[in-house]
């Protein structure tokens, strides 16, 4: 007895030594496979096929990491309020999700350079006659919870001080709130505006303009503390769109002019 | 695999809009308690009546109250009817989800009390000269109640449970949206839905002992 437990206390010490020498980045090429937390209803960034299979800039942005690291990909979906919880639990290893770099959520994951940039578009229910983004004012408008646009768009309806706002848990809800006529109109990521009206699955909606929000720079995010990562995944991002595979992705999955990723007179 | 460093007092200075949250949670269950427990009466109501098709519309309503999810209930109540052009803001929704399913229960349990009424009572009832529907209103009801009150502190806690389902159609200002608003927010999840957990069992709990007081004085012999 006396003999099982000194071993176990030598394995256990040897394992927790293991653990604590290598970093993440050194575990994830270890491991042989990375893992990436992804939304997959958020096109076209991230969707399924008609084989059920995940597709969209943010998998085959997982899939070029997973390929610079030499490692196989495994896309882990993720809805959005759940990226945390996937990190944290070590359901993933990063998250190549559309996640605005917001401050607040710093605080909490450590943030990529930005690897994408959003504009906003309005889209709205055709019968409303709403033609810009002045005219949501008075109106029932709504967005993905949480969402950056989300946030902004309810601070505005504050402002307008009429109007109601609604957050939905889904991008697919809030296009059918708004196709149903629950929803005048929305503000969303243009790119997926112009996805969804595109499918014509949700009837008579149309995208009407943009929205005056500030751009949305999106990056890639793994746990705040692993620098080895990080240092990693900046340089990845900016590797992209050096060997021009940014722009590859940005014509395969959206098309037009690339957005810009830096932001004129600031360092990062 | 799990580690995360905890910020307590980041998710502590949003307590007061989670609790503002909890009042409108509060809110929602005692509405679709008081209209439920109205409902489940006449739907009780209608499966006594001898008539097929009343009764019929009683059974149905139990059937897919207690045989499909809370969940497919509140989001057929919003998206659902709105496919037919009816439309309701999330609270509605979120109230007509919840009292549709708690009318189916406390139906059942209504009708499990009155099988523990005898027959007898009503027929007293009615041998003293009372009418069928005083007999049931004065003798059978009171009973009824009586011995499904427990029953019902117990759907009215899982009606303050079934409220968290209100995100999947747009509520946000009740405690679990609130939650899931400031996670988006902040990314501190785990404290914020710890501190969630914490008010949804401190309130539940105060319901089942207040409950249980409320019995002990109304119910002595």
């Amino acid at each position: 007895m006396k003999k099982f437990t000194a071993t176990a206390a030598i394995l256990l010490a040897t394992g927790l030594a293991g653990t604590a020498q290598a970093d993440k980045l050194d575990d994830i090429i270890g491991s042989g496979t990375l893992r990436c937390a992804v939304v997959l209803d958020f096109p076209p960034m991230g969707m399924r096929d008609e084989n059920n299979e995940p597709v969209g800039f943010d998998v085959d942005y997982c899939n070029d990491l997973a390929a610079a690291l030499g490692v196989d990909a495994e896309i882990v979906e993720t809805p959005f309020p759940e990226r945390i919880p996937a990190l944290m639990s070590g359901r993933v290893d990063v998250g190549v999700a559309s996640t605005s770099d917001t401050l607040e959520r710093a605080k909490t994951v450590g943030f990529s350079i930005p690897y994408f940039a959003f504009e906003m578009a309005v889209t709205a229910n055709d019968s409303t006659g709403i033609s810009s983004f002045e005219g949501m004012k008075g109106f029932t408008v709504g967005a993905v919870a949480g969402t950056y646009e989300a946030i902004a768009l309810e601070a505005q309806v504050d402002a307008w001080g009429e109007g109601s706002f609604r957050p939905y848990q889904t991008q697919a809800d809030v296009f059918l709130a708004l196709s149903q006529g629950q929803l005048d109109a929305t503000v969303s990521t243009s790119t997926v505006a112009q996805a969804n009206v595109k499918t014509g699955n949700f009837g008579e909606i149309s995208v009407v303009g943009t929205a005056p929000f500030d751009i949305d720079y999106v990056g890639l995010f793994a746990k705040r503390d692993e620098y080895g990562l990080l240092n990693y995944l900046d340089l990845f991002v900016n590797q992209q769109n050096r060997t021009g595979r940014y722009a590859e992705l940005y014509e395969k999955w959206i098309g037009g002019d690339l957005p810009d990723l830096t932001v004129s007179g600031s360092y990062r | 695999m799990f580690d995360y460093t905890f910020q307590w007092k980041q998710a502590m200075a949003r307590l007061p809009q989670m609790l503002d949250g909890a009042v409108v949670t509060m809110e929602v269950a005692v509405l679709s308690m008081v209209l439920g427990i109205a409902m489940a009466v006449v739907l009780t109501l209608l499966r006594l009546s001898g008539s097929r098709p009343l009764a019929a519309i009683s059974t149905t309503w139990v059937e897919i109250a207690r045989n499909t999810p809370a969940l497919f209930q509140i989001y057929m109540a919003h998206f659902g009817v709105a496919s037919f052009g009816i439309h309701f803001s999330p609270f509605v929704s979120l109230l007509i989800g919840i009292t549709f399913n708690n009318a189916g229960y406390l139906t059942e349990n209504f009708r499990g009390a009155l099988k523990a009424i005898p027959d007898t009572q009503a027929r007293a009832g009615r041998s003293l000269g009372m009418s069928q529907i005083s007999a049931f209103r004065y003798i059978i009801l009171p009973q009824m109640l009586r011995i499904s009150f427990l029953p019902m502190t117990n759907q009215m806690v899982w009606a303050i449970l079934m409220t968290s389902l209100g995100v999947t159609v747009g509520m946000s200002m009740d405690l679990y949206g609130v939650t899931q608003a400031l996670n988006a927010l902040t990314f501190r999840t785990f404290e914020l839905f710890a501190i969630a957990a914490v008010i949804f069992y401190l309130i539940t709990k105060a319901i089942t002992l207040s409950a249980r007081l409320i019995a002990a004085r109304l119910f002595r012999y």
